[in-house]
């Protein structure tokens, strides 16, 4: 049996993530050491490269959300599992690497949009100190694909 | 799987339907992948030919224009007034939703009167409807609701609140009951009340004839669902699966039971004129009544539990609890909001779970050899006589495949429903904003197309081979999908595992020799058309 766990203590204004507990409030990242940063480049729609930093710890969504990186409709559940908008696809050397995926993720994967074999959930990546200079890619949206396709680029 | 392959076909054509917008599930999805604006017009638009780039691949007409709703096909004003108050199709809107998608296509229109409605009973074009939904999307009018919150001075909860009062409230309450891992522990909380249902359920066979046999299974679980979520939102007991149950309770269940007797009325109350009311007062007073019930029940328990905070705090003890007291703690929300959230939560999370309980345990009964695989993985994992929690479930994949087949075949809510916030190609049909949508669930649960041998239950098709295993599965989505999404899923799922599991642990169940088969109607939500009577057998 495990003991209960008191929703209270997650305090106002922090959100308990995936990957623990984390800052909604991101002010404090100013103040963390390099060491406990790594840098994460994002490969947005429009094939624009973001770099950004985010703390050990933290989720793919909230370096997204704490950063204010401009990816639309990214993460619209927060993190609950509801959608599948913070759908983020890796490299195959860092999916190998990954947290392995639960049922509930799998569940919200099979109703993404543009899944490939190495698709996961923002939300459910929390970034390690392995991850540093790792590049993911935001997949095309659907209005992408139409313009694709309206241009002869159907994509397989 | 095929998904890699599929995404951008258009597979599985089917049908659909048209469905009504029912409590329930407060569904919904996400700001992403929007079409570019058109206009805003009224529905019925005149023809509009758009550029070919607005329109997705699979949207795309033979003819390369886009038609209007006035080209779209579904049944004549007179013949679906006939159908549903004359032949009393609304008990029967999940079978007219599979005819009319046969009659006329995956896509078509319908009149109720005033109402207007565009049925969608294609899993692709649901997908593009529901990835393209604004922050705040909104799933029918809800104007009776409304009106009497503001009649009595209540304030509206999780499915009769829209746009940023709907999205205030609901940032703060999917923060503590969405996420797998806050729901996980209510482990413990959740297998206190299924102790009770197993001793209830040797309770009541003992009094059958044949010492086995419980009639009518739904009442059972009705207040199974009943205590288990109560014991979640309220932190409290309610005493439903004792033989006496309290009056407080017993008074609350009558409430309920109105509210979903007086389905066909109030469902509607909404279309009906106000002046009508003069003439025909029952229904509106009649639905001013149970949610009259169902409010002073939360009231009473919300009440309650300030008070002990209260008692806690002016003791200069430390404050400690679940969901209600870190709301009340928290004052994220104004009591009234959570009074309104408690009342619409428990309403929504008791039906839907005991009828599911029911079909699942039924179709279980009426498939012994799958009820044995299920049993014996069961016993391969955790033995006879451990109780499971919800961090054994991943070991479990035919548990979670037999409640996902079952939502298949008898999704409690047949079909969702759906306001366009803008102007949209849907199917080659411009559908304008403000167009009602059904989305027609039943129908694409049914499609051989995306569930092969889809009339068969097989809790196996839901059990993936490893974790690349991916499963299309658009066609079956009985929780809705996005930010409007059941927010009470983790919970029903919750729920719905450890009762299955502990029943099985305990029981092989049977159908009754005495019972027909039983089928669906549409009561509000798809419910047994007759009473199941299951005989719990004890394991060797």
């Amino acid at each position: 049996m495990i003991s209960k766990q008191t929703p209270l203590r997650t305090l106002r204004g922090q959100r308990h993530t995936a990957c623990g507990f984390s800052r909604a409030f991101s002010s404090s990242t100013g103040t963390l050491r390099s060491e406990d940063k790594v840098t994460v480049h994002f490969i947005n729609r429009d094939g624009e490269k973001i770099t950004t930093e985010g703390k050990i710890g933290d989720s793919l969504l909230d370096v997204v959300v704490n950063k204010n990186l401009d990816i639309d409709g990214f993460g619209a559940c927060e993190g609950t599992l509801a959608c599948s908008t913070c759908h983020l696809i890796f490299d195959e050397n860092i999916f190998k690497q990954l947290d392995p995926v639960t049922d509930e993720e799998m569940d919200m994967l099979d109703l993404a949009y543009g899944l490939t074999e190495t698709s996961r959930l923002g939300c459910q990546i929390c970034l390690s100190k392995s991850m540093n200079g790792m590049t993911v890619s935001v997949p095309e949206g659907v209005a992408d694909v139409r313009q694709a396709a309206d241009m002869g680029l159907t994509p397989s | 799987m095929s998904i890699f392959t599929n995404i951008l076909q258009n597979s599985c054509r089917k049908t659909l339907l048209l469905e009504p917008e029912s409590f329930h599930m407060l569904c919904n999805v996400a700001n992403f992948h929007r079409l570019p604006k058109l206009s805003s017009q009224a529905p019925a638009a005149e023809e509009k030919v758009l550029p070919e780039m607005l329109m997705q691949p699979q949207a795309r007409p033979k003819e390369g224009r886009v038609k209007s709703l006035k080209e779209m096909p579904g049944p004549k004003t007179f013949t679906n007034l006939v159908e549903f108050f004359w032949r009393d199709g609304f008990s029967r809107i999940h079978e007219i939703q599979q005819q009319h998608t046969k009659q006329y296509g995956k896509i078509f229109k319908s009149h109720f009167g005033p109402q207007f409605v565009v049925s969608i009973a294609d899993k692709d074009m649901v997908a593009q409807v529901l990835r393209a939904e604004s922050e705040a999307p909104q799933r029918a009018n809800m104007e009776s609701w409304k009106e009497y919150r503001d009649l009595r001075g209540r304030a509206t909860g999780l499915i009769s609140a829209e746009g940023q009062d709907w999205l205030k409230m609901r940032s703060v309450l999917r923060q503590k009951i969405m996420k797998p891992k806050d729901v996980a522990v209510f482990s413990s909380d959740v297998n206190a009340v299924v102790t009770d249902l197993i001793k209830r359920i040797h309770s009541l066979r003992s009094q059958a004839a044949d010492g086995k046999t419980v009639n009518n299974i739904n009442d059972l679980y009705f207040k199974y669902a009943m205590e288990g979520v109560a014991s979640i939102l309220y932190e409290a007991r309610l005493g439903c699966l004792q033989s006496e149950i309290p009056q407080q309770s017993l008074e609350y269940i009558a409430a309920l039971h109105l509210m979903f007797s007086m389905f066909k009325t109030t469902m509607y109350a909404g279309a009906i004129p106000k002046w009508l009311r003069i003439i025909i007062p029952k229904p509106w007073i009649e639905f001013c009544n149970s949610w009259d019930g169902l409010f002073k029940f939360s009231q009473i328990h919300v009440d309650k539990k300030l008070s002990e905070i209260q008692a806690q705090l002016d003791a200069g003890e430390e404050v400690e609890g679940g969901l209600l007291t870190h709301l009340l703690v928290s004052k994220e929300m104004t009591v009234e909001e959570i009074y309104a959230n408690m009342t619409e939560m428990l309403l929504a999370g008791v039906d839907t779970t005991s009828f599911t309980l029911s079909w699942s345990s039924y179709l279980l009964a009426r498939h012994p050899q799958v009820q044995q695989a299920v049993y014996d993985e069961v016993v391969r994992n955790l033995g006879r006589y451990q109780a499971p929690i919800a961090e054994d479930i991943s070991q479990l994949p035919l548990i979670r495949g037999v409640v996902k087949e079952t939502l298949r075949l008898f999704p409690v809510l047949p079909g969702n429903g759906r306001v366009m916030h803008e102007d949209m190609v849907v199917g080659g049909y411009l559908i304008p904003k403000g167009t009602q949508l059904a989305l027609c669930h039943y129908s694409t649960s049914y499609e051989d197309e995306c569930f092969p041998a889809a009339l068969e239950f097989r809790p196996e098709r839901w059990v993936r081979k490893d974790n690349m295993d991916r499963v299309d599965n658009f066609g079956s989505i009985p929780f809705g999908y996005g930010i409007r999404s059941c927010i009470g899923k983790r919970v029903a799922e919750l729920e719905l595992h450890l009762a299955l599991v502990q029943m099985l642990q305990n029981f092989r169940i049977d159908v009754s020799p005495h019972s027909k088969p039983v089928h669906a109607k549409t009561h509000g939500l798809l419910s047994p058309a007759a009473p199941i009577n299951l005989r719990f057998v004890d394991r060797e």
